[in-house]
């Protein structure tokens, strides 16, 4: 059951309440007007009393699912905004109202029509007494108005009332906005019929050769099995079939021999490392932050790791999506699901004097919009962040509400250990620090001299080098320094009026250029003996100390402005930080009560204090999505002791609803391109007006439906579209007509040769050669890059390594550094690492030969290939050949290609005698690592065919 | 093996490049491939390659089925090419081009009138006058300061924006804001969009080259050369200051050689073709036989590109390459004349690393003194001599040079003698591609805090310099995100006095 948590206390009073209605009930408040939210209250009860009964009668054909003469009753700015004949009300003249004049039938015809009763005088008269008090306050007259029966509690037309007030009047949203196809529910069209039995066993084929027919193109035949298992398990687990499986499965004859197979790889933990990226490439991961520092996400590999589980796991995608956007939230939170909401943290941020620049706070939210929204449901909403969107009906309103939904929550760093060991651990820490305290203040008693000597000596050395008026300032006393004398002395970095405070002054020091501490100072022997003494002491306590808990950089909520200083932040006056007078505290304390803090509209934070002068903006959804779609119900008890808003898990189970109608469909359409190369929607990430549409809609519908009927299993979509015959065809297939009518075959006529990318490439080199490193998991490894690579970002914790089986593990658990980036994937069109990724690129450039050409790991696995096969296949060049092609192309040599190779073997060996190989030996293993290379750098190997 | 240096008997003369072409073409043919081996490489081109100077070969076009493939501009350009001098860390106007008598009528005096001070470290200090003697230069009257001693002597080629400002006070920030266009990350380069818009004429070498300071990268670090959204084959390639110019150019010898290599490369060809003729009329596989091609190329051309062995003692003088000081960005300015002149569409030069951000970039908190004198001194000679230079050889004319930073930096001190970041206010300057020499464009207030009259934003000069390129800013759109994506974004006007465009109203 999807549902909301109450907020708390102040719900009581709405026992059945829907949280959303709650949310717009607020929101309205907040909102009618920019004129204050008591005022509004006060009469929104007169409207709900009075009006809204009578209102109520005309909204049936005036608002809701009918709008007559294009005239929507149902809010204040609407009834003003009037119809096809003009404004509804004239304020304060309720005589010159065309709402009277219709209802006295002044004006013809008169309203309301049948079979809806006319109004009695005594409503006229109350009508009448409103519009001559100018009005007031009925913007939210749509919350509670409706055609449709209401359930109680839950309003059937979500329509948000459109904000108005100074400087926004949002768009409002049609009934004709939602007949997009994107926001209309998939329908489970019924299987096509075909008359060919080939095309009929799964319903994925019938819809797709209905298309074929119908645009008059004839598939290509089966593949044949060398080319089906090297497909499926480079699409399944990014690796190459051993030769021995390729065998095996070649003289299997059982017609359920295939689908066995593919069972086995999705299976197979492997198919997690391969899957799991694709993932990976959605919620834009990294393991560094970006910007100038480029810091490192400590524990980001975790979350890396999380996704690969779930994916191996087969984890139901609704559950995969609520725990990233708000797995601390759950009843019962999980290691996993706290790991999960790393997802908010491996987004580019700069991590650096936040404090001071509060508009970064808002750019971090419009990344969590953009992932979120592109990622899970391909709606662009961030494009609405400064204006309602240009092109799709998603207003900026709605981009705030969306923000809002996400608004409390803050960095958090989660253990990862149950709640015992957790005390236990906080115990004993206090415990050393109390211990170690008075040993840590003995050493400063006794550096304190030596600190204020040092700091002398370095103030009277920087003095000499300062200009004389630096000089006079300083030495003038403080009370007859002039104004810009004070200023000048109080910037000297050396604090020259209070050598104290110098003592605590922590310095940037080289070794450790992101952070801060305390400068080192020489004392003298004799203190030197007492301070390694006192330091020894304090070791031998922290031996005390547990390993340190495993930790999740999650999130959870709580007042961001309200987070402790980190690095660069200090509050030294006029460093533009800005001040917050907010009360509570970064998190909210055990049982305490839990608020959001306030947002305001198109706030950004580039002026604190003019953020605040817009009106508040509560939660919500998408209003093009709400109307229709079951709001969820808030019958989800609170978990005891973990103050939260539940707003993300609202949002989570909102986009994870089988009633959203993107969600199934965006995953099912990703899913699909992660193994054709192309999606049937081809922009992933939009299905709005500016995407492109699908290439069968009907086939997207029912893989969707599909998908949901299936428990959001994304392995059984796999094992569905992986059986069929679609995925099943050649591709080497060509027909000049297809060619013609169908030139990038967007219909399917074949299957897409599509080049496999950077990491695969990378890692089933390292199969071929034997040299894989199949470490599942864990903290990532650094790929080996030349010196000079590494100099272009002096930030980040990037580590130079030398190629060996440490750096030869699988690419998905490279660190992957925003500011540096491992040239082998670049150069293979690794997506831009800030952005979610819509879909790889697919580009061709000389820098990706020059790669494969001379890159020292592809030299090095060239040669362990070719130790392989000289090991594998004997002294016959021919068998070495054919040893060879069966490794790494799972097939046998052509009569052409093995001539063409043994030709190549023996000019290289020659040349190898003719160049100081001392032996015939040296001299195969130097033609075989030639060739080797050829066959790593071909186009067969790194393309699935 | 020096692949520029290999000897043929079919050679005419004792051109080293032209040898290694006539080597290649041998091989080619010997191979037994004829023409349908070659897939789509021009064998025409080639054959003009054969006859051509030294560095003809290099700069001759291959009009490939690639990302590079040349596009035609809008309408027409005045420019070619782009050189882009980023002094990173942020170049001061008021110590360099822009005199401010008040500084010195104020000096040490609060700064009053002009609002809240915004720094960026520790407390505002009072004003401070700048510690360099200013003088007026030219026919034009140009201010210069007395670290550039030779830039002055050029004022009159270059036209200075005085108002130009930026909107972050961070210097990465500000690094994507001017060389990407938005302060975020993940947007394509200047240079990114410039290959997108227009590619390139010669395919033998990258479309857009990044030479940063030997120190180090710039904050940010590749990103500021980075292709963002736009497909990674338009990403700057940095070409190195020592070694292969370019990554992975050639195998370290500790595993191979370039002899075997060639021998790879033809044996390459034959089995991608009897893997292509799998697939009839892929142009991707076609692409990808002739990338390997380009490659080739790219592994002679690219060390004949930055082989200065052959520019006169007098051209080597003239971009300070006889002194330690001006050497390392003189022999920079060197190769950015050298790479235009073969077709490179876009350059950038970085001055400046973030290592040791007081010392090793023209990021003077501690001393604007010491800081400015040292890096003034790094590129005055350098990028005087290539402006010199790219005149005299008529490349200036279809060349636009560009001086910037990420910001200019506060009139009040910072530690005494240093100061702070300003993105309030920068001095930037443009030179060739037709723009008249000698302008003052835009000014600051009285203290150079914020721009005053004609305040130019980076994408204003975006904008300007794409229109020198030929380029529409508003029509050079890649679809991403739901739309269709400017480098410019919504905003971007033409600097009249640059493009000759009429004043806007």
């Amino acid at each position: 059951m999807i549902g909301f948590r109450p907020l708390g206390d102040e719900m009581g009073h709405l026992p059945e309440g829907n949280l959303v209605a709650r949310w717009l009930l607020v929101s309205v408040m907040a909102l009618g007007s920019g004129s204050g939210t008591h005022l509004l209250a006060q009469t929104l009860r007169v409207t709900d009393k009075d009006i809204l009964p009578i209102v109520q009668r005309c909204t049936q054909c005036h608002g809701g699912d009918v709008q007559m003469g294009n005239l929507d009753l149902r809010t204040r700015a609407s009834i003003l905004q009037g119809g096809n004949s003009g404004a509804a009300v004239n304020p304060g003249h309720a005589e010159d109202s065309l709402l009277i004049k219709r209802v006295t039938g002044i004006v013809k015809p008169q309203m309301p029509m049948s079979p809806v009763p006319l109004l009695r005088p005594e409503e006229i008269a109350i009508l009448k007494n409103w519009i001559d008090q100018g009005a007031p306050g009925t913007s939210e007259m749509g919350v509670v108005t409706s055609a449709a029966p209401a359930k109680p509690g839950i309003p059937a037309d979500l329509a948000y009332p459109p904000a108005n007030f100074p400087g926004y009047k949002e768009r409002v949203i049609q009934d004709r906005d939602r007949e997009w196809w994107a926001f209309k529910k998939p329908v489970r069209y019924a299987t096509p019929a075909v008359s060919d039995a080939r095309w009929a066993k799964n319903p994925i084929d019938a819809f797709i050769k209905k298309e074929l027919d119908s645009k008059g193109l004839e598939p290509a035949p089966e593949a044949d099995k060398r080319t089906l298992i090297r497909r499926v398990y480079l699409d399944l687990i990014g690796l190459l079939p051993p030769t021995q499986v390729v065998e095996a499965f070649v003289r299997d004859d059982a017609p359920d021999a295939y689908s066995k197979l593919v069972d086995k790889l999705l299976a197979s933990p492997n198919y997690g490392e391969r899957w799991g990226r694709f993932w990976l490439d959605v919620v834009r991961y990294a393991d560094s932050s970006g910007f100038e520092y480029d810091r490192d996400i400590p524990n980001a590999w975790r979350y890396r790791d999380y996704v690969i589980k779930a994916f191996n796991e087969d984890k139901p995608f609704n559950q995969f999506i609520v725990e990233q956007i708000a797995g601390d939230e759950l009843d019962n939170p999980t290691p996993d699901s706290l790991t999960a909401t790393t997802f908010y943290r491996i987004g580019p941020r700069v991590r650096f004097r936040e404090k001071q620049n509060p508009s970064n706070r808002y750019d971090y939210l419009d990344d969590m919009i953009r992932t979120t929204f592109q990622g899970f449901m391909g709606l662009s909403v961030n494009c609405a962040r400064c204006h309602d969107h240009k092109f799709d009906p998603i207003t900026r309103m709605d981009y705030y509400r969306s923000m809002a939904m996400m608004w409390g929550y803050v960095d958090y760093d989660q253990p990862l250990a149950p709640k015992a060991q957790v005390e236990e651990y906080e115990k004993v820490k206090s415990e050393v620090a109390q211990q170690t305290a008075p040993l840590r203040a003995e050493i400063a008693r006794i550096e304190k001299p030596y600190r204020e000597a040092d700091l002398k000596r370095r103030q009277e050395e920087a003095l000499r080098k300062y200009p004389e008026d630096i000089r006079i300032a300083v030495q003038t006393p403080p009370d007859k320094r002039t104004p810009g004398q004070k200023l000048l002395v109080t910037q000297l970095p050396l604090n020259f009026d209070d050598p104290d405070a110098a003592d605590v002054v922590p310095v940037q020091v080289a070794d450790n250029p992101n952070g801060y501490r305390q400068r080192t100072v020489k004392v003298s022997d004799a203190d030197d003996v007492k301070r390694k003494d006192l330091q020894a002491k304090i070791k031998e306590i922290e031996k005390r100390m547990p390993p340190p808990l495993p930790m999740a950089n999650g999130v959870r909520d709580g007042d961001y402005w309200l987070a402790p200083d980190d690095l660069g932040d200090n509050n030294l006056a006029n460093n533009g930080r800005f001040s917050y007078d907010k009360k509570c505290c970064f998190v909210p304390a055990l049982g305490s009560k839990y608020e959001v803090p306030e947002l305001h509209f198109a706030a950004n934070g580039a002026d604190f204090e003019a953020d605040k002068k817009t009106p508040e903006v509560q939660p919500g959804f998408l209003t093009v999505l709400v109307k229709g779609t079951p709001p969820p119900t808030s019958d989800m008890p609170s978990r005891p002791g973990y103050p939260t808003s539940g707003r993300r898990r609202a949002l989570g189970e909102w986009i994870a609803s089988a009633d959203n109608p993107l969600t199934s469909r965006v995953i099912v359409n990703r899913i699909w391109g992660w193994h054709f190369g192309t999606a049937i929607v081809p922009t992933p990430g939009n299905f709005g007006k500016m995407g492109l549409p699908p290439s069968n809609p009907e086939l997207l519908d029912w893989l969707s439906t599909e998908f949901v009927r299936q428990g959001w299993s994304v392995k059984k979509m796999q094992r569905l579209i992986m059986n069929s015959e679609t995925y099943r065809m050649a591709s080497s297939f060509y027909r000049a007509d297809d060619v013609k009518k169908d030139p990038t075959n967007v219909y399917l006529w074949k299957f897409p040769l599509h080049r496999v990318e950077g990491e695969i490439v990378h890692d089933i080199m390292l199969y071929a050669s034997g040299q894989l490193n199949t470490q599942f998991g864990g903290k990532p490894f650094f790929p080996s890059v030349p010196a000079s690579v590494r100099l272009a970002q002096p930030r980040g914790i990037w580590q130079l390594t030398k190629e060996g089986p440490d750096t030869w593990r699988r690419g998905v658990y490279a660190y992957v550094q925003r500011g540096l980036r491992y040239p082998m994937f670049e150069v293979f069109d690794e997506p831009d690492l800030n952005i979610t990724c819509e879909r790889r690129d697919v580009s061709t450039v000389p820098t990706q030969a020059l790669t494969l050409l001379n890159n020292d790991f592809m030299l090095i696995q060239s040669k362990f290939l070719a130790q392989r096969v000289l090991k594998e296949a004997g002294d016959d060049p021919a068998e070495r050949i054919k040893q060879m092609y069966r490794i790494t192309l799972s097939r046998e040599p052509t009569r052409v290609e093995l001539n063409l190779n043994l030709a190549f073997l023996q000019k290289q060996r020659a040349y190898a005698l003719a160049h100081g190989s001392a032996s015939g030996d040296a001299a195969d293993l130097a033609a075989m690592t030639d060739f080797a290379q050829v066959i790593l750098d071909s186009d067969e190997f790194i393309y699935i065919g | 093996m020096d692949r520029s240096k290999t000897s043929s008997s079919l050679s005419q003369t004792s051109s080293s490049t032209k040898r290694r072409y006539l080597s290649r073409r041998d091989f080619w043919m010997n191979a037994g491939m004829g023409i349908g081996g070659l897939g789509l490489i021009d064998l025409l081109n080639r054959d003009k390659l054969l006859g051509a100077e030294l560095g003809q070969a290099c700069t001759a076009s291959a009009d490939l089925n690639s990302p590079y493939a040349p596009k035609p501009p809008h309408f027409k350009p005045r420019a070619k090419a782009m050189i882009s001098l980023f002094m990173c860390g942020g170049m001061s106007h008021i110590d360099t081009f822009q005199y401010k008598p008040a500084l010195e009528k104020y000096n040490r005096m609060p700064m009053e009138g002009h609002g809240d001070i915004v720094v960026r470290q520790g407390n505002p200090g009072p004003l401070m006058k700048t510690p360099f003697s200013f003088k007026q230069y030219g026919q034009s009257g140009a201010w210069v300061s007395e670290i550039f001693p030779h830039i002055s002597t050029i004022v009159d080629d270059l036209a200075f924006i005085h108002s130009a400002h930026g909107t972050s006070n961070d210097h990465t920030l500000s690094h994507l804001e001017w060389n990407t266009g938005n302060i975020l990350v993940g947007y394509p380069s200047v240079g990114s969009w410039v290959t997108y818009g227009l590619g390139t004429v010669n395919q033998n070498l990258p479309a857009y080259v990044v030479l940063f300071d030997q120190r180090g990268g710039p904050y940010g670090g590749p990103q500021n050369w980075g292709s963002g959204y736009l497909p990674a084959a338009y990403q700057g390639t940095v070409f190195r200051s020592q070694g292969d110019p370019v990554l992975d150019l050639s195998p370290s010898s500790e595993y191979t050689n370039l002899d075997r290599e060639r021998s790879r490369l033809d044996q390459l060809a034959k089995l991608n073709q009897e893997h292509a003729e799998r697939y009839p009329g892929s142009s991707e596989l076609s692409a990808r036989i002739a990338s390997y091609e380009l490659a080739y190329r790219m592994q002679g051309c690219a060390p004949e590109a930055v082989d200065i062995s052959s520019e006169s003692d007098e051209t080597k003088q003239l971009y300070g390459l006889n002194d330690p000081v001006t050497e390392p960005f003189g022999k920079q300015c060197l190769l950015a004349r050298r790479l235009v002149e073969r077709g490179v569409r876009f350059v950038q030069l970085i001055s400046g690393a973030y290592v040791n951000t007081n010392v090793t970039a023209w990021d003077a908190h501690d001393s604007v003194d010491s800081n400015h004198r040292q890096h003034g001194k790094e590129v005055d000679k350098p990028i005087t001599g290539l402006i010199t230079d790219m005149k005299r050889r008529g490349l200036l004319d279809e060349t636009v040079v560009m001086l910037h930073s990420e910001f200019g930096r506060m009139p009040i001190s910072q530690r005494g003698i240093g100061r702070d970041h300003n993105p309030g206010a920068m001095t930037v300057f443009l030179c060739g591609a037709g723009i008249q020499g000698g302008q003052a464009i835009g000014t600051t207030d009285d203290v150079g805090l914020n721009a005053e009259e004609q305040p130019t934003s980076n994408h204003d000069i975006h904008a300007s310099i794409l229109y020198l390129m030929g380029i529409d800013h508003k029509k050079l759109t890649y679809y991403f995100n739901g739309r269709n994506m400017r480098l410019t974004d919504v905003a971007g006007e033409l600097v009249p006095q640059i493009t000759g465009t009429p004043k806007k109203a």
